[in-house]
């Protein structure tokens, strides 16, 4: 029965969940009374679906645990706190930031996998021209539903996972400032993770992720379950923003200057300002275009006096910052990594952070490049691409310090080390790809093309999807407590960097030569190019089988982790791995820098004693 | 200037001159049939030009460091401890600045102002464009008639050297109006008509080359891939003659 009562809390959840969608339903049929006959079939369903998710959203929320661990606090009743210290935790609302952390990288984690196993669908689609598998409207939803997925799992799987995870331990925090929103801000997600399910079954979205009304008005009601869950998260992303900010801020151990944090926790703080800053403005947008569904307002609808161009800026004014939500924490990671398995300073650090805190600014200011055909004024081309371009200037500060770091250095070729060094190469391309797309000129031609889609591939998928793996396989051992085999770890990276560059670089030409992107049907002239990526991109994801034998054999019969595996000098590997409940078994002071290596003399990162291989 | 720095000096050097090499012999586009796609294409060239430099740096430094300095040793040796100086990060600053500034200036800011001109000169003609799901109408309102990529024999065709302005527009949701051969694009709105000025100065046909056609090229729904229409540049006389049989 031990088993069973792990999923208690889940279940009371979804009981919750039941009734308020029964709760909702019947307010949504009193609501529905007062629409105009005229518009009933069309909207009726929607009003349901909108308020009945509204009250389920609830329901789940306070039967899972927001009633029992934190609202009885309200109406002065004891909460009751998680007693378990075993395996059913993970299943339970627990506001340990690590069992949070961790909640959160098997989500992800396997979301990702199953967000890959879409691309590979998409890619039998387009093996050959013509319509086979999907057809156009399939298409358009699998391929949907690939992009919002991987940018949940892009957005949430540094800053939900390993941030969650390392940075209260990298600043000798014994938990995050608000654990409870903290655990909010998980379980909210699954709700996210059921709706975009459910879409396929209400008509799918022909939108593409990215949602641009009138077409978003108008379509199947898939679509306003997909608003539903982009919302929902975005809801999730302000939360752990939010925390990340205070927690960086207020939480750190006596002696943690600003000046000493590790570079993953200034780049985690870059991130968190973003979400909690743009965040909303996506959130409004999505908030426009279900009310144009479900109350029938006009925001968007020319014919009515609203305006479809608005909902591009408010996207993008949300939506290109949210890159930079994804790459910021990633770079952190790149740099962390190279610093520690060079066994050198971090190159330029003060100028690293004055480049975090500039792409913070920056991103907020460029985000009308990606309407530069859309039919804007033709007075907004030139400050969108001279902003756009300035970004490159902080960008390449942090090549300079990856590229000057491992200079005469001593590196150690880890199979996290060599993530971090396919990182500098993959983003190279897609950093310099994005100038083109940045410049107005060749962007007319290239923008909505192959090209695009090769560029983006380039910067996600080769940069941030490579940081994740870059930071999974170097704080395995800290999360797990077990050592995975080097041997299966570089034959993931060797197979997936080749793949990954022959899937992607073809598809740079196939958009010069005039292909189009986001379509299920293309000219035989591509044919034989497309055949090429498909046949790559399926060995692209067969090289994640290295990555899921290796990581689920290590962590259940791997060998025992020591504290500190790789000798480093940051605080998270200066405690056993895993840590403690409370982190550190006494509280850390910080004495130095974090990244002193090569000066004997130099005081430890922290006390007790650093950078060394034990404990 | 140590060894190594003159080992990468002369591998940046070879990368750098065999990707220039390189990039002046290959051709990256389909051929350009208007003004505009020459523009575009010797834009696309300059980034090209300016890029391979750059690439050739991170990479050069990138791979030796990879090979040179990997330690096979004592895992906790430390490296040098190097620290940022001002020195290096001026001129990395400075390089990458003047780099950037060049890129907006040229051929971000120059290449926009030659359409931007080429757009300013008299127009010999109009043609309107109106996206609706998931088929193109060309209206040739001088003429009196409009075609419509509905009826499997519609085209729309142009004469060679006019300068012609696509008024465009949406009935329903957005569309774009792309045609890869002159290498112009624009959104088609609802509610709002917006403008791509294009000089064709090819012959060509969408039975020869696939780049002569309208592609929608902003998500519209199921059938968006096939929201094409063919294209045919044709000379003045062969226009003057299609008209006919159009009226
Ligand atoms: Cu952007
Ligand atoms: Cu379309």
């Amino acid at each position: 029965m031990a088993a069973l009562s792990a999923f208690k809390a889940i279940g009371r959840g979804l009981l919750g969940a039941a009734i308020g969608l029964a709760i909702g339903w019947g307010l949504a049929l009193l609501l529905g009374a007062a629409i105009p006959a005229d518009d009933a079939t069309i909207r009726k369903p929607q009003v349901i679906i909108a308020v009945g998710y509204l009250f389920a959203l609830i329901g789940w929320l306070l039967g899972v645990g927001l009633w029992s661990g934190w609202a009885r606090e309200w109406l002065r009743l004891p909460t009751m706190e998680l007693t378990e210290t075993d395996w059913r935790r993970y299943f339970r609302f627990s506001l340990d930031h690590k069992v949070i952390g961790l909640q959160y990288l098997v989500t992800f984690v396997v979301l990702m996998l199953l967000a890959g196993v879409l691309a590979l669908v998409v890619r039998v689609e387009l093996a050959t021209p013509g319509e086979d598998i999907l057809g156009a409207d399939g298409f358009n939803t699998v391929m949907g539903l690939h992009g919002i997925m991987m940018i949940a799992v892009a957005v949430a799987t540094i800053t939900g996972g390993l941030a969650n995870y390392l940075v209260p331990l990298m600043i000798g925090a014994e938990d995050v400032a608000f654990p409870r929103v903290n655990a909010l801000s998980y379980w909210i997600v699954p709700p996210v993770a059921i709706l975009l399910i459910l879409t396929p079954f209400f008509g799918g979205f022909d939108t593409g992720w990215t949602a641009y009304p009138p077409l978003s008005v108008v379509n199947a009601n898939g679509q306003l379950l997909f608003l539903l869950a982009f919302l929902t998260f975005g809801l999730s992303s302000i939360f752990g923003g939010l925390n990340f900010t205070t927690t960086i801020l207020k939480l750190r151990a006596p002696g943690m200057t600003l000046m000493r944090m590790p570079i993953f926790v200034w780049s985690v703080l870059g991130a968190s300002l973003i979400a909690v800053t743009a965040t909303q403005f996506v959130a409004f947008g999505l908030l426009m275009v279900i009310l144009d569904r479900v109350v029938g307002t006009s925001f968007f609808d020319a014919s009515k006096g609203g305006d479809p161009l608005l909902y591009e800026h408010i996207f993008w004014f949300y939506s290109h910052p949210a890159v930079y939500v994804m790459i910021l924490p990633g770079f952190g990671i790149e740099l962390e990594v190279i610093s520690h398995f060079s066994r050198k300073p971090l190159f330029g650090y003060k100028y690293v952070v004055g480049s975090i805190l500039a792409i913070v600014f920056l991103s907020m200011i460029v985000w009308a490049h990606h309407l530069f055909t859309s039919g804007m004024q033709d007075f907004l081309l030139i400050p969108f691409m001279a902003t756009t371009e300035v970004i490159s200037i902080p960008t390449g500060v942090i090549f300079l310090a990856a590229l000057a770091t491992m200079w005469r250095g001593r590196l150690r070729l880890t199979t996290a080390m060599l993530f971090a060094i396919g990182v500098v190469f993959n983003f190279l391309i897609g950093g310099v790809t994005g100038i083109f797309l940045a410049d107005v000129p060749t962007d007319i031609h290239l923008q909505e093309n192959y090209f695009t889609v090769a560029h983006f591939h380039y910067t996600i998928m080769g940069g941030e999807i490579f940081m994740i793996m870059a930071g999974l396989y170097y704080w395995f051992p800290k999360i797990t407590g077990r050592m995975f085999s080097e041997t299966l770890g570089k034959l993931h990276f060797v197979t997936m960097f080749v793949f990954f560059q022959l899937t992607f670089l073809p598809m740079f030409w196939v958009g010069m030569q005039g292909m189009n992107r986001r379509v299920a049907d293309y000219n035989v002239e591509f044919g034989d190019l497309n055949q090429i990526i498909s046949i790559m991109s399926y060995l692209l994801g067969a090289s994640f089988i290295f990555m899921v034998i290796n990581m689920v054999r290590a962590w259940f019969g791997g060998e025992r982790a020591v504290g500190n595996p790789w000798g480093a000098r940051t605080l998270e590997w200066q405690t056993t791995s895993p840590p403690p409940v409370e982190n550190f078994d006494a509280p850390p002071e910080v004495t130095g820098d974090p990244y002193g290596y090569g000066t004997p003399e130099a005081p430890a990162h922290s006390s007790p004693a650093t950078g060394t291989v034990g404990n | 200037m140590s060894r190594d720095g003159v080992v990468v000096g002369l591998i940046w050097l070879i990368l750098t001159v065999a990707g220039e090499a390189l990039a002046w012999n290959v051709e990256f586009f389909p051929s350009a049939a208007a003004d505009q796609a020459i523009i575009i294409d010797e834009s696309f060239a300059m980034l090209v030009r300016l890029a391979i430099p750059v690439m050739a740096f991170v990479i050069a430094m990138l791979v030796y460091s990879a090979l040179r300095f990997r330690h096979r040793g004592d895992p906790l040796e430390d490296g040098p401890p190097t620290q940022a100086n001002k020195k290096v990060m001026g001129a990395w600053f400075g390089v990458t600045t003047a780099l950037t500034v060049l890129m907006i200036i040229n051929p971000g800011i120059t290449g926009l102002n030659e359409l931007w001109e080429l757009a300013d000169e008299p127009v010999d003609m109009v043609i309107e464009i109106e996206g609706s799901r998931f088929f193109w109408r060309a209206g040739y309102s001088e003429y009196g008639f409009s075609t419509f990529s509905g009826n499997p024999t519609d085209e729309l065709v142009l004469p060679i050297g006019a300068h012609v302005r696509f008024d465009i527009t949406s009935v329903d949701v957005l569309h774009s109006f792309w045609i890869p051969a002159f290498r112009m694009k624009i959104d088609a709105v609802p509610g709002m008509t917006t403008v791509v000025h294009v000089r064709a100065t090819e012959l060509g046909d969408y039975r020869d080359d696939i780049n002569f056609r309208v592609q929608c090229a902003e998500l519209c729904g199921v059938l968006h891939g096939q929201m094409t229409m063919p294209v045919r540049v044709v000379t003045q006389l062969e226009f003057e003659a299609w008209v006919t049989t159009k009226q």
